[in-house]
């Protein structure tokens, strides 16, 4: 009987586990991949494609002050869109048809933990 | 005395090698797998990278649609001067493109490219892009599109502008196939499962499409006036 319940217990934490959002080393992964080409590693907006004649900076997001200006929503919608979408440069490129709705779920919360800011709320 | 004559010898063989060499694919893939080539390119399709770990422990560019993205007279000149084509070094933000591709004497670089040219995908319609001088396609390159963000090209008075992250297009009508360019915006996936270059398709009509691919096909050394 015991035994029963501890084979429940380890079967539903494997669900559980393999339902989990994608984690933070994947998520960190498809930074490093994807934006740091632009962002540069460590998100301050320093990528190798920022040269002098880049034509807008983009977003250096270890910046509280501006990142706290965006809600998690602003975040989806530039991500998934583009910068055209919310009235920026066009050289931010909309990703929506790259990335799955965990990734880009989980690069919100990697760009949250690099600007430690939580964003605008509401 | 001896090494003049294996000088001499050489170069008879060099000479008639190199005058035997009509399209001689058998030739190229020996010569292609004795200079180890195959450690860092594959050459059978379809694609077979499914995540970014994948696409990062390749050590050079995948090579099994080679015969319809590029261009011979290119790819045999290239084999034999390899010039960087990436401005970084391959899978690297950090580090600029060392320059240090492997060359093949003459005689290997034109069977290796007749090698390489026999690899094609059935996925490049032909016939379909002609290159030309394109106001839309650039338009969508240079302001619509972030495409200028991570490519160079040659802008106004043959300056080279454009982000660093891509291969470079300076000059891209010389090197890649035009329809190639087309089959590779529409249906990036059968070519490059997963890369650092967003998906367009849905994003850019097909109009827009081969506006941008006949423009892009159009990359062309300037003439010297
Ligand atoms: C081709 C370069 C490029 C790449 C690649 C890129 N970005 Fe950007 N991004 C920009 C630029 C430029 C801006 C600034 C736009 C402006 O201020 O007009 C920007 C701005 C942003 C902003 C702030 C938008 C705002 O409203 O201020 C966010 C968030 C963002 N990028 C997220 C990402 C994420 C996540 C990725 C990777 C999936 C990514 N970017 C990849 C160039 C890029
Ligand atoms: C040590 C790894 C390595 C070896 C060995 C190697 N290559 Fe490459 N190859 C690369 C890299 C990296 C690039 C990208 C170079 C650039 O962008 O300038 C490349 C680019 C190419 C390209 C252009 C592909 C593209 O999509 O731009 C061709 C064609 C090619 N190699 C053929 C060969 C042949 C033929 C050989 C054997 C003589 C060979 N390579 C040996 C690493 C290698
Ligand atoms: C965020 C950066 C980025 C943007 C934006 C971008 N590209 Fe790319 N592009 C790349 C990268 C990186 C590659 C190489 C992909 C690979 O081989 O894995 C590439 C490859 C290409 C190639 C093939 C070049 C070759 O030699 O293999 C063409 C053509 C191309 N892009 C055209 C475009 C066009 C047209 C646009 C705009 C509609 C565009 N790119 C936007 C990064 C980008």
């Amino acid at each position: 009987m015991k035994n029963l319940m501890i084979i429940a217990a380890v079967a539903a934490l494997a669900s559980q586990l393999a339902m989990a959002p994608v984690g933070a080393a994947e998520t960190e992964k498809v930074f490093k991949f994807y934006c740091a080409q632009c962002h540069g590693l460590t998100g301050k907006g320093d990528g190798p494609n920022v040269t002098k004649d880049f034509p807008v900076s983009p977003r250096n997001f270890t910046n509280a002050k501006e990142m706290n200006k965006l809600s998690d929503a602003d975040l989806k919608n530039v991500i998934m869109d583009g910068g055209p979408s919310v009235s920026k440069s066009p050289m931010m490129p909309p990703w929506g048809k790259t990335l799955n709705a965990e990734e880009v779920d989980g690069l919100i919360k990697h760009l949250r933990v690099l600007c430690k800011c939580k964003g605008k709320q509401g | 005395m001896k090494p003049i004559l294996t000088a001499a010898l050489s170069t008879v063989f060099l000479v008639t090698t190199a005058s035997s060499v009509l399209a001689d694919p058998a030739a190229g893939k020996a010569a292609f797998e004795a200079k180890g080539c195959g450690d860092c390119h594959y050459t059978a399709g379809p694609a077979k990278e499914k995540t970014i770990d994948d696409q990062l422990a390749k050590k050079g560019p995948e090579l099994w649609y080679a015969g319809s993205k590029f261009q011979k007279d290119w790819l045999g000149k290239w084999l034999a001067d390899p010039k960087p084509i990436r401005p970084m070094k391959f899978n690297v933000l950090t580090e600029e493109n060392p320059g240090d591709h492997p060359k093949l004497a003459g005689a290997d670089a034109a069977s290796v490219a007749d090698f390489l040219m026999s690899l094609t995908s059935t996925d490049v319609p032909a016939g379909k892009v002609k290159p030309k001088k394109n106001p839309k396609g650039r338009q969508i390159f240079i302001k619509k599109m972030p495409c200028s963000g991570c490519h160079q090209y040659a802008g106004r008075k043959n300056k080279i502008s454009g982000g660093r992250s891509g291969p470079s297009l300076v000059d891209a009508g010389v090197r890649l196939n035009p329809d190639w360019i087309l089959a590779y915006l529409k249906n990036p996936k059968v070519f490059k499962p997963v890369k650092m270059m967003p998906v367009f398709t849905g994003l850019l009509s097909d109009k827009d499409m081969m506006n941008v691919a006949r423009y892009v096909a159009n990359f062309k050394p300037k003439k010297k006036k």
